[in-house]
């Protein structure tokens, strides 16, 4: 009989996977590019955690998916990232009341219930504006690793500013203050400001309560995540690994179900 | 998820299926009995006063109902763009747009096209779109455009808003004479008024039935059983169907029979169907146990015809329809319904087609979920337009929303 619990965030972008133990501690963690099969990677990642920690598939109780790829990834149970974020969170963070969460193609605000229950959300609609994917293709455009433009973009002297939010118009207008000359660092501090503005012109949909936890990968950014603090004007709690907490989510969720 | 059918179809849909063949029969046909029995036939707008022009012996056709048609039919994408290559924009209502497009592309479109109309009728009480795109079809076809302007109201109506509407009545009523070349009737009218209230009646008491738990109706049989409300107000034939459909759904509460096998959350619908998508949008909820109750949009046909001076009633009736109201008289029906139907939640289609109905929704979301504590959704897509339909993220957030609510 398994004693662990598996938790499968398969995004647009990457996969995460994380293995509880019975006490509902962090057994093992992984995460890798989703790339064209993020069910394989989902596999390949798990396979990967169960041999370090020397167990076999059998050891895994109860599996739960979240993420894009939940659907088609044989688990027992899938449910929707929303709902497992908001429960990774309320973990970490008993006191959270919302979370600003910025992953590849998504970004969405959730408010919580004290106990981690969803209120109420709101989501990015079918563009890629607020997203990572946005910080992508304007890291493509400088030709700066995607990993420093955050920092970079804090040494500016003075902000650019990249008024549009759509990815297609705004790399235009990178591309403009590059013509002009603009040193690196203030066309960053500006592209992260639009990321920052746009997520929290949508937070005004759900309201905002403190304590907020800033998660997913772009929390990892600290120019929008020092730009994100500034606009609502209260500070954010950052995970210590913020591309993990949905994953964490649906790990406890089927630590529940067992 | 189950494979298994959850969702009990009504037994009433065929003679639905009879009522509406015979309504877009006789419509086809039209060039064969119009001109014999002095009858023509107008492309009317939804809020139009289609007592007034029944009265006349008029035969009204809804190219609303039309473009939902093309919509299930799968074509709204080819007319829409045929529409565009004119030059009309792609922001535009998709009825209005794929209406248009269907005048060129009569290859594709249902019933190759709604037949020629001998006169228009658009009333400004659901959308300013009306008028332009009802002006498009009068330079198309040459034919006259009478208008009802009837003016927003931000509170309740006023005795200068109603006499405002009664003149334009008067105007359209000797306009209509010159045109059909017949008398007004004012006997004719009431007795046309008398079987639109009877079927607006039917129509109310059968959405009420879904007071009870478990509801004997879900939004998908709504949507689907309001085309004859549409298409035959004011006709014998509308009122036949609603008796029949009204014993159905009654026998259905009193055996305690469901809609769905298995209710576990009522849900107030808001905005008009994703027509392209009916059936699978729908079953994201249903194989949840999440039944719609209710909705603000096929309610809107559930008017009251009230007593007294013809012309005064039907101006009142008219201007008063919801789209032509206030966010808080929006948000104030949606909280009755959810309190009157017992729901635990409401799900806004945010419909790019038609502003109206949709830009205010976010205000009225918030101001109801803070009265009733009851949670509220907002899915993007478009009641016609296949093209603003994305599956994954729609389904992520109903999923995530019907996780919240236990599902
Ligand atoms: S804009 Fe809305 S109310 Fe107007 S015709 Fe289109 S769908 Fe109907």
């Amino acid at each position: 009989m398994g004693k662990y619990f598996l938790g499968v965030d398969i995004g647009s972008l990457t996969t995460k996977v994380v293995l509880l133990n019975e006490a509902g501690e962090i057994a093992a963690r992984a995460t890798g590019r989703s790339g064209y099969g993020g069910r394989d990677v989902a596999r390949r990642l798990t396979a990967g955690l169960l041999d370090e920690k020397g167990l076999a598939g059998s050891d895994v109780a109860v599996t739960v998916a979240t993420g894009y790829g939940r659907i088609t990834y044989p688990a027992d149970r899938e449910m929707s990232e929303i709902t497992c974020q908001a429960r990774g969170i309320a973990h970490l963070f008993p006191g959270a009341r919302t979370v600003i969460d910025i992953g590849g193609q998504d970004s969405k605000v959730i408010r919580l219930l004290p106990g981690g229950k969803v209120a109420d959300f709101a989501m990015n609609d079918k563009c890629a504006a607020g997203t990572g994917r946005f910080l992508e293709v304007m890291a493509g455009a400088l030709e700066v690793p995607l990993e420093e433009i955050g920092d970079l973009s804090l040494q500016a002297g003075n902000q650019c500013d990249i008024s549009s939010f759509c990815t297609v118009f705004a790399e235009s207008e990178v591309i403009s203050h590059v013509s002009a000359g603009a040193p690196k660092a203030d066309i960053l501090a500006g592209v992260c400001n639009s990321v920052a503005a746009r997520v929290a012109s949508m937070s005004s949909r759900t309201g905002l309560e403190p304590e907020i936890v800033f998660t997913g990968g772009v929390a990892r950014n600290s120019g929008v995540a020092a730009s994100l603090a500034k606009q609502l004007g209260c500070g954010l709690k950052i995970p210590e690994d913020p591309v993990i907490t949905a994953a964490l989510g649906a790990a406890l969720f089927a630590r529940g179900l067992a | 998820m189950s494979q298994k059918r959850s969702y009990r179809p009504l037994d009433s849909t065929r003679d639905l299926k009879r009522t509406i063949t015979r309504y877009y029969t006789l419509t086809r046909f039209h060039r064969y009995w119009g001109r014999p029995l002095g009858r023509p036939l107008a492309w009317v707008t939804s809020g139009a006063p289609v007592e007034l022009l029944r009265a006349f012996k008029i035969h009204p056709v809804y190219p609303e109902q039309y473009g939902a048609i093309c919509s299930t039919g799968k074509v709204t994408a080819e007319l829409c763009q045929a529409a565009e290559a004119l030059g009309y924009s792609q922001d535009l209502c998709t009825y209005a747009t794929s209406s248009i497009g269907s005048l060129t592309r009569t290859d594709i479109a249902p019933m190759k096209g709604l037949p020629r109309p001998d006169l228009l009728v658009a009333c400004n009480n659901i959308c300013g779109t009306v008028l332009k795109w009802y002006e498009a079809l009068a330079r198309h076809f040459r034919v006259p455009l009478l208008v009802l302007d009837t003016p927003y109201l931000p509170g309740e109506i006023t005795p200068q808003a109603r006499e405002y509407v009664v003149e334009q009545f008067k105007d359209m009523t000797s306009s209509l004479e010159k045109i059909t070349g017949r008398r007004f009737n004012e006997g004719e009218l009431r007795r046309v008024m008398g079987l639109s209230d009877e079927v607006t009646t039917l129509w109310r008491e059968i959405r009420e039935y879904c007071r009870a738990k478990p509801s004997p109706l879900n939004g998908t049989d709504l949507f689907i059983h309001m085309a004859p409300i549409v298409v035959l107000r004011g006709t014998q034939q509308g009122v036949d169907y609603y008796r029949k459909l009204k014993r159905e759904v009654g026998q259905r509460v009193r055996e305690g029979k469901a809609a769905l096998e298995n209710e576990k959350i009522r849900l107030v619908w808001d905005n008009i169907a994703i027509w392209p998508k009916l059936f699978g949008f729908f079953k994201m909820f249903t194989e949840r146990g999440a039944c719609f109750v209710t909705d603000t949009y096929t309610g809107g046909w559930a008017m009251e015809i009230r007593d007294g001076d013809p012309l005064e009633s039907l101006a009142a009736t008219y201007t008063e329809v919801f789209l032509n109201r206030s966010p808080d008289f929006r948000a104030r029906q949606l909280i009755q319904f959810i309190r009157d139907y017992s729901a635990d939640g409401f799900v806004m289609h945010s419909n790019r087609s038609c502003k109206p109905y949709s830009l205010v929704q976010e205000v009225i979301r918030r101001k109801v979920m803070r009265e009733t504590g009851v949670p509220g959704l907002v899915v993007e897509a478009d009641m016609a337009d296949p093209r603003a339909y994305a599956e994954e993220p729609i389904r992520n957030r109903v999923q995530a929303y019907l996780e919240a609510l236990g599902a």
